[in-house]
């Protein structure tokens, strides 16, 4: 981007020109942001694709948990009916929401023409991720609330708990689900903005897609156990093991913070500040890699 | 036009692409006030030297000087196939870039009519003409008043009316101070309304100058029949760096 290039590129003032053209203030680096913010929302809110995923999700979702019979149990009980297809699901929205942000705008020359404003790569990114991050989390958030309006409407047994302590239902425990899922969108989608980013074609980018969803879904866990198998992870570090794979911090910040907490005794399940270290890793990581490869492209 | 003064420079660039060498040594200043025409076979190296001038690519030797005022945006830039996020309007696009050098939709909208596409700002990007695409970018590539604007092919795929327009429009930057670099096979244009004339021909500059001055110097009728005696290529044929047949 503009003033990021090196030796033996136009730079700008080596000497004072006297010209009747320029010569005006560069914006702020958070209107800069601001910009390419609301740019992608509203590509966001005019891409129908992306409203269908929120509307499939919420079918889904509100399906399984109306035949698993979750939605009559309580609040708990649907968010262990869901945790299995969430795992499943968020991931494959959160790529299909990023994995042709950046590649787009490169493909058609526009990362080209913005490295001629003051326009800085980490602001492209987090441009691409904070808006797509809007949509997203609308997609996620909105079938989880109607499920939990269903379960509020439909559940045999009024909640009159609103505590998170031991043995107890409550609302608020599923409000940590639908917390800490959309959560794990975002990191996902810090992946497929990496993806994205590094990919030079459409195809390679489905391709990079389809191998990021399968390390996320099954490769990171698979690791885990071959690990565990092996010798190589002991009983003892296994939690803290099992923050290294996204979906197994999801799962295990899931389990530890509305499951077992409500049927109040069973394993411990995960290190929660571990699995939140790893997710935020996993984010971070992938938006450095994002930034760095729009840099050098 | 002239003011002389370089406000951009290329000092020995070279570039290559692998083992492809694209560029071989090339010097060139771009003077303030002026539009300078960078003429040449396709393939000579026309896009890959814009570019490094643009600032969007390093060389592998040599140097880009740009030597203007600090300012938001220092060089437009028009690519040889703009394009643009599909969803938006004209003017929203435009507004978009505007807004990145702290301009807003009524800066925007002036720029649009500037190269005369104020009629269709409220069409969808994706439904304008190839012709009308390349306006938009021209449009964009003066947002934020930059001292150099550098066109790739400005007039490539536009009627003859709007080539002409665009070379006034690039004329009137060129009268305010800008300097104005475009590349374009349109000899006839480039002879009536251009300053100064790069050719260039397998990846080295063979003559600039003022299109009279290139005609005096190689005795020539017109700037085409001096393109052709200056070029080693057959016509008809591309030239490949790197390649021997």
């Amino acid at each position: 981007m503009n003033g990021e290039t090196g030796t033996g590129t136009a730079t700008p003032t080596e000497t004072e020109h006297e010209t009747g053209v320029g010569e005006r203030a560069t914006p702020s680096q958070s209107h800069v942001l601001e910009t390419i913010v609301r740019r992608e929302l509203q590509t966001v809110r005019r891409t129908r694709t992306f409203l269908l995923l929120g509307f499939a999700l919420t079918v889904v979702l509100l399906g399984v948990a109306w035949v698993g019979g979750g939605v009559r149990g309580g609040y708990v009980p649907t968010a262990v009916d869901l945790l299995t297809p969430l795992e499943l699901l968020v991931p494959i929205v959160a790529v299909a929401f990023g994995y042709r942000a950046v590649l787009a705008d490169e493909r058609r020359g526009e990362l080209d023409v913005l490295r001629t404003y003051p326009v800085s790569s980490w602001q492209v990114v987090g441009g691409a991720y904070l808006g797509r991050a809007a949509g997203l989390v609308t997609a996620v958030a909105f079938p989880l609330v109607v499920v939990a309006l269903a379960v509020a409407l439909t559940g045999t047994e009024e909640v009159r708990i609103y505590a998170t302590h031991a043995g107890a239902d409550s609302p608020i425990l599923f409000a940590r689900v639908v917390v800490l899922t959309i959560l794990f969108a975002l990191v996902v989608l810090a992946v497929a903005i990496a993806i994205s980013a590094v990919a030079s074609t459409t195809r390679s980018a489905l391709a990079l897609a389809v191998v990021a969803l399968v390390v996320v879904l099954v490769g990171a866990d698979l690791a885990i156990v071959y690990g565990l198998a092996s010798g190589f992870v002991g009983d003892s570090s296994l939690v803290y093991t099992l923050a290294l794979s996204p979906i197994s911090a999801y799962r295990g910040l899931v389990l530890e913070t509305a499951v077992v907490v409500a049927s109040g005794t069973g394993p411990r399940t995960a290190a929660p500040i571990a699995s939140l270290l790893g997710l935020f890793l996993w984010a971070g990581v992938s938006l450095a890699v994002a930034t760095v490869a729009v840099r050098r492209s | 036009m002239t003011e002389d003064s370089p406000i951009l420079e290329a000092v020995d660039v070279d570039k290559s692409y692998g083992d492809v060498p694209v560029l071989d040594e090339v010097s060139v200043s771009i003077s303030a006030g002026d539009v300078t025409a960078l003429i040449g076979p396709n393939g000579s190296g026309k896009t890959t030297l814009l570019r490094a001038l643009a600032g969007l690519h390093e060389p592998t030797a040599g140097e880009i000087r740009y030597l203007g005022p600090e300012t938001a945006r220092p060089i437009g830039y028009l690519p040889q196939h703009p394009a643009f996020r599909p969803g938006f309007t004209v003017r929203e696009t435009l507004t978009f870039y505007a807004s990145l050098v702290g301009d807003d939709e009524d800066a925007a909208m002036e720029l649009l009519k500037r190269v005369g596409l104020e009629a269709a700002a409220d069409r969808q990007v994706e439904a304008l003409s190839g012709g009308m695409t390349r306006l938009l970018g021209v449009a964009q590539a003066t947002v934020g008043d930059p001292p150099v604007v550098v066109l790739d092919e400005p007039g490539s795929g536009l009627d003859p009316g709007m080539s002409v327009h665009i070379y006034d429009v690039a004329a009137d930057l060129a009268d305010a101070g800008t300097a104005v670099l475009l590349s374009s096979h349109d000899l006839a244009l480039v002879e009536r309304g251009v300053d100064q004339v790069v050719l260039l021909d397998q990846g080295e500059i063979v003559q600039t100058g003022s299109p009279a001055a290139i005609r005096d110097a190689l005795e020539a009728d017109s700037l085409l029949e001096a393109y052709e005696a200056s070029v080693t290529g057959e016509a008809g044929t591309v030239r490949v760096r790197g390649e021997s047949a």
